[in-house]
């Protein structure tokens, strides 16, 4: 693998706000299902491991203040990246997650595609489905940040807004974050994994880098870009070292291991969960 | 620029701290003792004193799960016939002793009746039992004047045992709605709605996602496979005379 042609597709901030990511989900998956499913065995056990529930939901409620910083930081490293001085072109270019017109196009093109009425759209730098992940995230991290912050201090939230907002402050954060496990441990799983040709593992997101050849294929209209304005050479970037492959591709299957377990689980006992 | 690299920088360092604190810092986990609750432990003041006034002293454990309410009614029969309080629950609610009338009423158990009630988290994890709320027998009406569940006295009486500092609004919060049904869209319509237009979007986007990738992984799939084969085909027949042109 280390002697193909890679270009750079994630630079290290990415990559480590996706490893936070991916930690503090799980962790905040494991403490709020354990929770949520207490009346079951399977719950006591999950919560068991944190010192019980109370332990569990202090757990829960540290590692989303962390969150809630995290996401502060990201939004704050996002700013970093827009031209200000030219914010139009710059929030609407390909190289930007926010969400354009081609997307739309592609999604039509796609689907026509599944039909066999016409070729694959062709994409630049991000596809739609990758800027629906990341808008998803992005639209889930407040809410679920907000619910669980004011149902952190139920009593504070009586004070400022009638006691029945807590009843929707619930159901809220638990239909949220079920539907965050349900795309994630399904949807984004089996896009980052059982792909042709990503079968193993998709790396791009661990290693920052992908083969050119590939993404000949995948993305060619980034390629074309890079080509027109000169810029393939400087992105070329050697592959991994062995010993970060072994290292990521270790983390990344305990982290699939985890949120399979989670939901097989979550399938098992769906009838003990409780909506508010 | 040099701001911008500056501010790159802290984003930098202080995502590496918090992935630091994350792996490093030790877990909050509390100690454990003997509760009455799994979950909430003596207060303090019945600790010092030793008088566990409507707390009785039980080992660590939870309480039996009530079960799946649906299931039980299905194949048990427990309650063969609906009592008057179903009919007219507006009545039994102002009434000094809402059982009133009930036959067998004193060989029963509240579950066997308010299935759904008792599954509720405040008895599932919270370990109370419902006359600790509700009052003992006889067990009056939440709007019953003296009730310790009428709104005016609700939220001192019966909240604020166990959240210390409850007030009017905090006893607002409604313990046994429960959130996709019928009922639910008169007596708390927000809560009902909300209930529905997160439930239209988690099926809607697992719909929508979970049918976009099953036909893409399982097209790409297909796609992948007829090539291997033609390629293995190509190899195994012996290859084509050049055509002369």
């Amino acid at each position: 693998m280390n002697d193909r042609v890679r270009i750079i597709r994630f630079n290290i901030f990415d990559r480590l706000f996706h490893v936070f990511i991916m930690v503090t989900f799980l962790i905040q998956a494991v403490t709020g299902m354990g929770r949520l499913l207490y009346t079951t065995n399977w719950g006591k056990t999950i919560i068991g491991l944190f010192g019980g529930y109370e332990g569990a939901t202090a757990v829960h409620n540290t590692v989303g203040i962390l969150m809630i910083i995290g996401f502060v930081i990201h939004i704050a490293y996002v700013l970093t990246k827009v031209e200000w001085k030219e914010w139009r072109k710059s929030l609407f270019d390909p190289d930007s997650l926010v969400p354009r017109k081609a997307d739309a196009i592609h999604l039509g093109q796609k689907i026509r595609w599944f039909f066999g009425l016409g070729p694959p759209p062709a994409f630049d730098r991000w596809t739609y489905w990758e800027k629906f992940d990341y808008w998803a995230v992005f639209w889930g991290l407040p809410l679920l940040g907000i619910t669980g912050l004011m149902l952190m201090y139920p009593l504070a939230v009586s004070r400022i807004m009638p006691g029945w907002v807590l009843n929707i402050l619930v159901l809220l954060h638990r239909a949220e974050a079920l539907l965050a496990m349900l795309y994630i441990f399904i949807i984004h799983f089996t896009i980052g994994h059982l792909r042709r040709g990503m079968f193993p593992m998709n790396e791009c997101m661990f290693a920052g880098s992908v083969e050119l050849e590939k993404e000949h294929e995948e993305k060619p209209l980034w390629i074309a870009r890079l080509q027109e304005e000169g810029r393939l050479e400087d992105v070329m970037v050697p592959g991994p070292p062995r010993w970060f492959r072994i290292l990521y591709f270790t983390f990344g299957y305990t982290a699939l291991a985890v949120g399979l377990y989670l939901l097989v689980n979550i399938i098992i006992y769906r009838h003990y969960i409780d909506w508010h | 620029m040099h701001l911008r690299r500056l501010l790159q920088k802290a984003v930098l360092q202080a995502t590496l701290g918090l992935l630091g604190v994350l792996i490093l810092g030790p877990w909050p986990a509390l100690a454990q003792e003997e509760v009455t609750s799994s979950i909430r432990r003596y207060k303090d003041r019945e600790l010092s004193t030793g008088y566990y006034e409507e707390y009785e002293v039980k080992p660590r454990r939870a309480r039996p799960f009530v079960g799946v309410p649906e299931v039980q009614r299905r194949y048990t029969p427990i309650a063969p016939y609906q009592p008057r309080a179903a009919i007219e629950p507006d009545v039994r609610s102002r009434m000094e002793d809402s059982h009133a009338g009930i036959q067998f009423y004193e060989l029963r158990r509240c579950e066997e009746c308010h299935q759904k009630e008792a599954r509720q988290s405040h008895t599932t994890r919270g370990n109370l039992t419902c006359r600790q709320c509700h009052g003992g027998e006889p067990i009056a009406g939440i709007n019953y004047y003296y009730s310790p569940l009428n709104p005016i006295r609700r939220h001192a009486y019966v909240c604020a045992k166990c959240h210390e500092g409850a007030n009017t609004s905090f006893a607002t919060y409604l313990v046994h709605e429960r959130t996709g049904e019928a009922p639910t869209r008169k007596t708390f319509p927000s809560l009902y709605y909300s209930g529905w237009f997160m439930y239209l979007l988690i099926v809607g986007t697992m719909a929508f996602f979970g049918l976009h990738t099953l036909i893409w992984v399982g097209k790409e799939t297909y796609h992948y496979i007829q090539e291997k084969t033609k390629q293995k085909a190509e190899e195994e027949a012996p290859p084509e005379e050049p055509k002369n042109e």
